[in-house]
C-alpha cells in the first residue's frame, strides 16, 4: 500500500540524466570532468604537435639506413676493447651496489613516513601534509635530484645514491601508505577494541596484511634504481657499468663496446628479475596468489 | 551498582541525521540481553558507543563506575581490556595464526616494547591453548586464520575476547554470516560463557527467535530509540510487530 502511494507523491528523484535524457550511471562528479577535459586536451596537443616539428635538414631515408648500420654493429658484434671482463664484472657490482643502497635505505625511512602518510594510521593533516611533500619530491624526475645534489655533493657517487634515495622515499611512500590504506578496517577495529595502541596495531595488525605487498613494491623500485643508476654512471659521473657505457659512446665512439655494455645490463636486469619472482615464490606464496 | 548503564545516549554521525534518542537502560552482572531491531536502527552504533569506538555525542555511559565518555586516551584503553568484543566478519588478521590472533587480546595489558616484540608469558600461551581447547578448535591452533571456515573463525573472535579476561562482552551480530548449524554452536559458547564464566554478553541479533531462546532480556531499538526493554517471555507478537514496523513480513521464517 505505502509503496503505491509513494509512488503518487510529487516526485523526488535520485536518478541523474545526461542532456539527452538518458539515464547516468556515471556518479558525474567534478573529478571526472576534470579527468575527461585533460585526457582531450593532452591528446589535440599530441596531434598538433606534430605539425610543428622543425623538419629542415631531416633526410628520412639516411637516417634511417645510418641507424641500422649502427645498430647492426652495436648488436650482432660486440666486444670488449678498453677494458677487461674482470673490469667490466666490478663496474656491474658498482651500479648494482648504488641500486642496493638506494632502495634498502629508502624502503626503511619510506616505511616510517607512510604510517603517517596512510589516512586510515595518521591524523588527516599529518596525512595531507606528508602526501603533498612526497607529491612534490616525486614530481621532480630521479636525475634531477641528482643534480640538485651533485651541487652540494659535487658530481658522483654521493650525489646520485642521494637522489636517487630521496625519489625512491617519495615513491615507496605512495606505494607503501597506499597499501596500508588497504587493511580491513575491521582489523583495526578489532585490535583497537582489545584496548592495543598504535604500535601494537600497526606492527601486528597492518604490516603481516601487507607484508608481502611492501616487498613487491621493494622490488620493483630495485629494479628501476637499477636503470636509473646506470643513467646516473653516464650523466652524473656515479661511475660503475654506466660511465664505461658513457666513456664508450661519447668519448672513443666505440659501438662494439656500448653493445657489449648494453648486453650486460639487459642479462643482469633479466637476472634481478627472476631472482626476484624466485624469492617472491619461495618465501610469499601468498604475494602470487592472493 | 549495575555493571553497564546507558543514561539519555545521544549519538549522530552527522547534523542531518539522529541515529540514537535518548537511550536509557541498564545491564547487571552475569545478564545475557540482546538488542533487536530492523537494520539501521542504531544496534552496532549503541554497542560502539560502550566501548567508545566510536565518540559519544549526549548522555553518559556508566560502566563498572567510569564515566565512558570522559576517559583520558589511556584510561579508554584500560577500560577496553574490561569489554570483549566480537564481530559479524570475525575480524581476525588473516595471515596470522589462530593462535597468533588470539593472543591479540592480551595488547590491552601490554606497554608498547612489550607488544610490538610480541612478548607474551608463559601463563597467557596456555591460557589461550586453554581457551582453544574449549571452544573445541584447539587442533587449528598453528593454522593460518584465513583458512578456517566462518564457524571456526567465528570461535577465534570468543577465543581472543574471553583472553582479555572482560567483564563485559559485545557481540555485533555474531551469526550473521554463519549458517544455523555453527549460530547454534556460537550461541551456545556465548550462553556458557555467561553461565560458567559470569561474563555478562550484550549480543546485536537479527533473529527474534534466537534472541527469545537464548538471552534473560531483550531490547528492542526501533530508530534510534528503546522501545521494548523486558524478559523474553515478554516479548509477544504484538512487541515484535512494534520494534519492526511494518518492515517485518512472514517471508522468512526459521
Ligand atoms: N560511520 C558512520 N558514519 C555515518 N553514518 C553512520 C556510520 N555508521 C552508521 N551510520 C548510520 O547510522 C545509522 C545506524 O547504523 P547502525 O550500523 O548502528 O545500524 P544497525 O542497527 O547496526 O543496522 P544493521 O542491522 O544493518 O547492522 C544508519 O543510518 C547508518 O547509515
Ligand atoms: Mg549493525
Amino acid at each position: 500500500m505505502e509503496i503505491l502511494r509513494g509512488g503518487a507523491q510529487p516526485k523526488q528523484t535520485y536518478i541523474k540524466r545526461t542532456r539527452t535524457g538518458r539515464i547516468n550511471i556515471k556518479a558525474g562528479n567534478k573529478v571526472e570532468l576534470v579527468t575527461k577535459w585533460t585526457i582531450a586536451m593532452l591528446s589535440v596537443l599530441t596531434i598538433m604537435a606534430f605539425f610543428f616539428f622543425d623538419y629542415t635538414g631531416l633526410q628520412l631515408e639516411r637516417a634511417i639506413t645510418e641507424t641500422a648500420y649502427n645498430l647492426k654493429t652495436m648488436f650482432l658484434e660486440p666486444t670488449l676493447s678498453h677494458f677487461s671482463w674482470g673490469e667490466a664484472f666490478y663496474q656491474i657490482g658498482i651500479t648494482v651496489g648504488l641500486g642496493i643502497l638506494a632502495t634498502v635505505i629508502g624502503a626503511i625511512i619510506a616505511l616510517f613516513l607512510a604510517f603517517l602518510a596512510a589516512e586510515n594510521l595518521s591524523k588527516p593533516w599529518i596525512s595531507k601534509t606528508v602526501r603533498v611533500v612526497v607529491a612534490f619530491i616525486r614530481a621532480v624526475p630521479t636525475v634531477l635530484w641528482v643534480l640538485i645534489f651533485a651541487i652540494a655533493a659535487g658530481l658522483g657517487s654521493e650525489a646520485a645514491v642521494l637522489g636517487m634515495l630521496f625519489h625512491s622515499i617519495a615513491y615507496l611512500v605512495k606505494a607503501f601508505s597506499e597499501s596500508f590504506e588497504e587493511v580491513d578496517p575491521g582489523i583495526l577495529d578489532a585490535m583497537r577494541a582489545t584496548g592495543s595502541n598504535w604500535w601494537h596495531m600497526v606492527t601486528h595488525g597492518v604490516l603481516p596484511s601487507t607484508f608481502t605487498y611492501l616487498l613487491s613494491w621493494t622490488f620493483l623500485r630495485f629494479e628501476i634504481n637499477f636503470g636509473v643508476a646506470v643513467a646516473m654512471g653516464a650523466a652524473a659521473g656515479a661511475g660503475g657499468i654506466g660511465f664505461e657505457l658513457f666513456m664508450a659512446s661519447g668519448f672513443y665512439f666505440d659501438l662494439r663496446e656500448v653493445g657489449f655494455i648494453t648486453y650486460a645490463i639487459l642479462i643482469i636486469a633479466i637476472f634481478l628479475e627472476i631472482v626476484s619472482t624466485q624469492l617472491k615464490n619461495r618465501y610469499f606464496p601468498a604475494a602470487t596468489k592472493n | 551498582m549495575s555493571l553497564l548503564q546507558v543514561n539519555n545516549l545521544g549519538k549522530s554521525y552527522n547534523s542531518e541525521t539522529q541515529v540514537l534518542k535518548d537511550v536509557n537502560f541498564t545491564v547487571e552482572t552475569g545478564e545475557f540481553v540482546s538488542v533487536i531491531g530492523p537494520s539501521g536502527a542504531g544496534k552496532s552504533t549503541l554497542l560502539r558507543c560502550i566501548n567508545r569506538m566510536v565518540e559519544i555525542n549526549e548522555g553518559k555511559v556508566i560502566f563498572n563506575n567510569s564515566d565512558v565518555g570522559s576517559l583520558k586516551k589511556k584510561d579508554l584503553r584500560k577500560l577496553r581490556t574490561d569489554i570483549g568484543m566480537v564481530f559479524q566478519h570475525y575480524n581476525l588478521v588473516p595471515r596470522l595464526t589462530v593462535i597468533e590472533n588470539v593472543l591479540h587480546g592480551r595488547f590491552g595489558y601490554k606497554t608498547t616494547l612489550q607488544g610490538v616484540l610480541g612478548r607474551f608469558s608463559e601463563e597467557e600461551k596456555e591460557q589461550a591453548f586453554f581457551l582453544l581447547q574449549k571452544l573445541g578448535i584447539e587442533e587449528h591452533a598453528y593454522k593460518r586464520c584465513d583458512q578456517l571456515s566462518g564457524g571456526q573463525q567465528q570461535r577465534v573472535g570468543i577465543c581472543r575476547a574471553l583472553i582479555q579476561d572482560p567483564k563485559l562482552i559485545l557481540c555485533d551480530e555474531p551469526i550473521a554470516s554463519l549458517d544455523p548449524n555453527s549460530s547454534k554452536v556460537i550461541m551456545d559458547h556465548l550462553k556458557s560463557i555467561t553461565n560458567e564464566l559470569g561474563i555478562t554478553c550484550l549480543v546485536n541479533l537479527h533473529q527474534v527467535e534466537v534472541a527469545q531462546g537464548y538471552s534473560d532480556r531483550i531490547i528492542g531499538l526501533r530508530k534510534g530509540e528503546i522501545v521494548f526493554d523486558g524478559k523474553s517471555a515478554l516479548l509477544r507478537e504484538e512487541q515484535i510487530n512494534h520494534i519492526y514496523g511494518t518492515e517485518r513480513r512472514e517471508l522468512i521464517t526459521v
